[in-house]
């Protein structure tokens, strides 16, 4: 039952990564790794929120870490930059619930000022979700990111064909 | 030893590859570096600053101490990650292989020209993504065939509109409005319609932009990356009005 719960969620994963990465247009060849990094990625972040209890900003930066450096690891191979994957792979992890109840609560504070109670819950509910969803987008960029700078002789000439 | 003809010609070219590799969303680091290499190649040297609108770039050539400076604008492209690698490619080729103005020239030329992929597949390919999407949000599967069509139609608005040069920011909410509006008719069945008008715009996210200008702050181009942020945060803003116009019309069934 984990086992599927883990599969259906790396699945979807993948079908999201591929539909946003295409908007993006990646060459072809690199359709298989970004369906590999995003199910990994999101399996990673599932596993870590529902069977450890861990929050999703902590969950995000670990699973966009080994994005990082599973596209260094596929790029220097498929002679691609490291954005070319990492970016449609961390696509969907963007904490897309945190982000509409955001604006959620911003059209119903705006509809209640003269309700001062119905107001601050409102104005409670815009500021947590707000905080969530924009720290978890700041470390899935920073995550990704840290192994362009631990490696970056690496990272910076992933492209070059004659090594 | 150049003339000064032959340091304008290489200047023309830098700054036409260097905009071309800023539009299609490469981190500005990179360009700059690409940039340098080509110049490297040819035997001069590139400096050069970005900003959001603009390229100013210096070539030099210290053997007989000419200069060439160019400003260029910067315009609109698509974002196309194929360019992005292969004209990275292209630079390290140049240097390895030692080619010429007319060779770079042209191998840039055919991979400019390459096609792209076809937009009908890119609109189902969306569909099915955000569709997924709402599964991952715990949305039922009659929110996910809600969402699959609330975004075929929200990005192929989206793509129409752009194709026509309107203003992206009214692209932008426009699209927000029609992908939620659509999105909202899962208030009449019994199925998870909050996540349903939650996902159905979350395909106009720009991740491209934003996650560039967090790299480019962490690398120190804190100026454009912040204009890129802001850019980008200005897009989601719209994206933000679009949704709340249909809130506004569908709250008191949400509550």
């Amino acid at each position: 039952m984990i086992l599927t719960a883990i599969l259906a969620d790396g699945f979807f994963a993948v079908v999201a990564a591929i539909g946003f990465g295409a908007i993006s247009d990646p060459p072809m060849r690199v359709f298989p790794y970004i369906a590999l990094l995003a199910a990994v990625g999101h399996a990673l972040r599932f596993c870590l929120m529902t069977y450890l209890g861990v929050d999703i900003t902590t969950a995000c930066f670990f699973a966009s870490l080994v994005i990082g450096f599973g596209s260094l690891w596929i790029g220097a191979f498929t002679y691609c930059p490291m954005t070319v994957f990492s970016i449609p792979a961390l696509l969907p992890m963007v904490p897309g619930m945190y982000a509409y109840k955001t604006v959620f609560a911003l059209t119903m504070f705006l509809q209640n000022l003269k309700n001062p109670a119905v107001g601050e819950h409102y104005m409670q509910e815009m500021f947590l979700n707000g905080v969530v969803a924009s720290s978890a987008i700041f470390t899935l960029a920073v995550g990704a990111t840290v192994p362009m700078f631990l490696f970056s002789r690496k990272a910076f000439s992933l492209t070059r064909r004659k090594k | 030893m150049k003339t000064n003809d032959e340091l304008k010609e290489i200047a023309q070219f830098i700054a036409e590859y260097a905009t071309r590799l800023l539009g299609s969303g490469v981190h500005t680091s990179r360009v700059v570096r690409n940039s340098k290499r080509i110049g490297q190649a040819l035997g001069v040297e590139i400096r050069m600053t970005t900003s959001q609108k603009t390229i100013v770039l210096t070539v030099y050539e210290s053997e007989s101490n000419e200069v060439y400076t160019e400003v260029i604008d910067l315009p609109a492209y698509p974002i196309s990650f194929e360019l992005n690698a292969d004209l990275s490619s292209l630079s390290w080729e140049a240097v390895d292989n030692g080619l010429t103005l007319a060779e770079i020239r042209e191998k840039y030329a055919r991979i400019v020209s390459k096609p792209k992929i076809d937009p009908i597949f890119v609109l189902f390919l969306v569909g099915f993504a955000n569709a997924s999407f709402c599964r991952l949000f715990g949305g039922d599967w009659t929110a996910v065939g809600i969402v699959f069509s609330a975004t075929v139609l929200g990005f192929f608005t989206r793509q129409q509109m752009q194709k026509r040069g309107i203003n992206h920011f009214i692209v932008f909410v426009v699209s927000a409005f029609v992908a939620s509006l659509y999105a909202s008719v899962s208030l009449i069945f019994d199925s998870t319609a909050d996540i349903a008008i939650g996902t159905s715009v979350l395909f106009l996210i720009p991740g491209v932009p934003l996650i560039n200008g967090v790299i480019d702050v962490v690398e120190g181009h804190i100026l454009i990356g912040i204009s890129r942020l802001v850019h980008s945060f200005l897009l989601v803003i719209c994206i933000a009005v679009g949704l709340s116009f249909t809130l506004l019309m569908v709250k008191n069934s949400l509550l």
